[in-house]
């Protein structure tokens, strides 16, 4: 792989919109990618996987400037180049079950024109044991758990050790500790190449991504590192033992007590704030199904 | 200020296993089973371990190497490069049961021949591969659509390579189904150049209609047109005849380089609908 040179974004996107009929998908959404880990943070339907999709040249924007790896995907040549350096893993991926894990990436590898056999299965071997998935190469799709699978998806995508790599939701559905092993995982990834990280996690942002971009209704709410998310919420998140009314958000937290967002409810005290308290003062969670308010 | 002793409700467990919960509950409660062995011992027992076990003891039963199924077998035996037959062997119409259902149905309609008119054979046989390159092709028949889309490779290229060999392997069922009309002679390969027409339009409308849709008015299409040119008896089924069948074939070299020009336009997608999400990953 050679990384994108020093100073020369991955990715650079000014003014980017998209329309699905009448709705609006994306409203001049523009952000910059550098090498290292950037997290893609939104609520459902904000539009994270159209901008993903339409980063990885599967779609086209109706407006707007865009450079994936120095080309424009707009035009055909420029898409046939970024897709030779980009690794894909879209959100709930796909398999065709009869495959093992070994047949499934060689499928993909084929896919990126690795025609010759003997580099090409060098090449599976290679990635799936980078993902750690050597010992069960042979096993069926199928037969593996939600966590494997997850794995060889990522290992198709890094298939010809992409300078972009582009992960939409890659932990939905895995329990704590898989999670945390995928954490390790695109924290290996991300050293030398960028990699874009769409996720529900405000925790993986956390660990793992030098910048994050905050997405909401289509626009960008936010973009720069981390701790600029968390000190959004400075000042503006409260503890007590009841739950609040008229605040941004109120829940029950895993110490049994109340967590508050916003003015501060009688009584309250004032705690430090997380960047799960910063993505909050941004985006209208309320929207979401169940979140107590 | 924290309650060491507190722990996560049973109700909310069974939810958080189930995916149901809904952030901020669902940070916290993922925080709080990172920290608590107790909850994550009991989030074990509320959590539905049946497909973990299937998991387990399908996990046994399977080989370490990776060996070819039957239809990249056949495909290498007749000379293809092995990562054309790799990629054709995840075209799921070419699976056993697809292939099963194409023979079903041409014996029935041979059967139905018999009985009525064999000009019915001609009038079925070419919606097959209609059928059979809707259903290999896109984001609800693929599962590796999104993938596929945005590699290197020309997605009109893969398409082409799967059409291809859906047509010829319902051709070659066909061709055998064709024997069961001895008393048709050359006539009960009439089917061919419809066939071929019919999947070529249907190709060239995709981009706009997608493959399902553009198949569907196709296939409608063909019934419309059978209609209007089949007159009081089924003997004289013009597009049949030899005017017929040169009119076919015209349909196929115009269609064929239509679908030329077109295949950029098989290169990104108006839209892409999402699949249905089923947690750790579709099959198909």
């Amino acid at each position: 792989m050679t990384s994108t040179p020093t100073g020369v974004a991955a990715v650079r996107a000014t003014d980017l919109s998209l329309r699905y009929g009448r709705t609006v998908a994306l409203r001049q959404v523009s952000l910059t990618m550098h090498d290292g880990v950037t997290g893609l943070l939104g609520p459902n339907g904000a539009g994270k996987t159209t901008l993903l999709r339409i980063l990885a040249t599967a779609l086209l924007p109706d407006d707007g400037e865009l450079t994936v790896l120095g080309h424009d995907p707009r035009t055909a040549p420029g898409r046939l180049a970024v897709r030779r350096r980009l690794g894909y893993l879209p959100q709930s991926p796909g398999f065709h079950p009869n495959f093992t894990a070994f047949e499934f990436v060689d499928y993909v590898a084929i896919l990126k024109e690795l025609t010759h056999r003997r580099d090409r299965h060098e090449e599976v071997r290679r990635v799936l044991a980078t993902v750690g998935l050597d010992a069960q190469r042979g096993k069926k799709i199928k037969a593996l758990s939600g966590g494997m699978r997850q794995r060889v998806a990522v290992a198709a995508a890094l298939v010809g050790d992409p300078e972009l790599l582009i992960l939409d939701e890659p932990t939905v559905g895995l329990d704590p500790e898989k999670r945390l092993r995928f954490r390790e995982l695109i924290a290996g990834l991300g050293e030398g190449r960028a990699v874009l990280l769409s996720t529900h996690q405000t925790e993986d942002v956390l660990m793992l991504c030098r910048r994050v971009v905050v997405l909401d209704h289509g626009t960008v709410k936010f973009e720069g590192p981390p701790a600029d998310l968390v000190a959004l919420a400075h000042g503006r998140v409260w503890t007590g033992d009841v739950r609040a009314e008229g605040t941004l958000a109120s829940w029950r937290t895993g110490t049994g007590r109340y967590r508050h967002i916003g003015d501060p409810p009688p009584g309250a005290e004032l705690l430090d704030p997380t960047i799960e308290d910063g993505y909050l003062m941004l985006v209208d969670v309320t929207a979401e199904e169940g979140v107590p308010v | 200020m924290t309650s060491p002793h507190w722990h996560v409700p049973d109700e909310e467990l069974r939810r958080y296993a189930d995916g149901l919960l809904a952030p901020p509950l669902f940070w916290s409660t993922d925080a709080h089973l990172l920290g608590c062995a107790d909850c994550r011992s009991r989030l074990a027992s509320v959590a539905d371990p049946e497909p973990v076990r299937a998991g387990w003891a399908r996990l046994d039963g399977e080989l370490d190497a990776p060996v070819p199924g039957p239809v990249e077998r056949l495909l290498l035996r007749l000379g293809v490069a092995d990562h054309t037959a790799r990629l054709l062997a995840a075209t799921r119409v070419l699976r056993r049961s697809w292939l099963a259902a194409v023979a079903t149905t041409l014996v029935l309609t041979i059967t139905l021949a018999h009985l009525a008119h064999p000009v019915v054979f001609l009038m079925v046989a070419p919606l097959l591969p209609l059928v059979g390159v809707a259903a290999s092709y896109g984001p609800s028949a693929d599962p590796t659509y999104e993938i596929a889309l945005v590699a290197p490779l020309h997605s009109f290229r893969l398409l082409l390579l799967r059409s291809v060999a859906v047509l010829g392997a319902t051709s070659v069922l066909s061709v055998l189904a064709s024997l069961g009309l001895p008393d048709y002679g050359l006539r009960a390969l009439g089917w061919f150049l419809p066939a071929l027409a019919l999947t070529l339009l249907s190709l060239a409308l995709t981009p706009r209609l997608g493959p399902v849709l553009a198949a569907v008015a196709v296939g409608l299409g063909w019934v419309v047109l059978l209609a209007g040119t089949l007159p009081g008896h089924a003997d004289n089924a013009v597009l049949f005849t030899r005017g017929g069948q040169v009119a076919m074939a015209l349909a196929c070299a115009l269609t064929a380089t239509l679908l030329h020009r077109l295949r950029p336009a098989f290169d990104v997608p108006r839209r892409i609908d999402r699949a249905p999400n089923t947690g750790a990953g579709r099959m198909s």
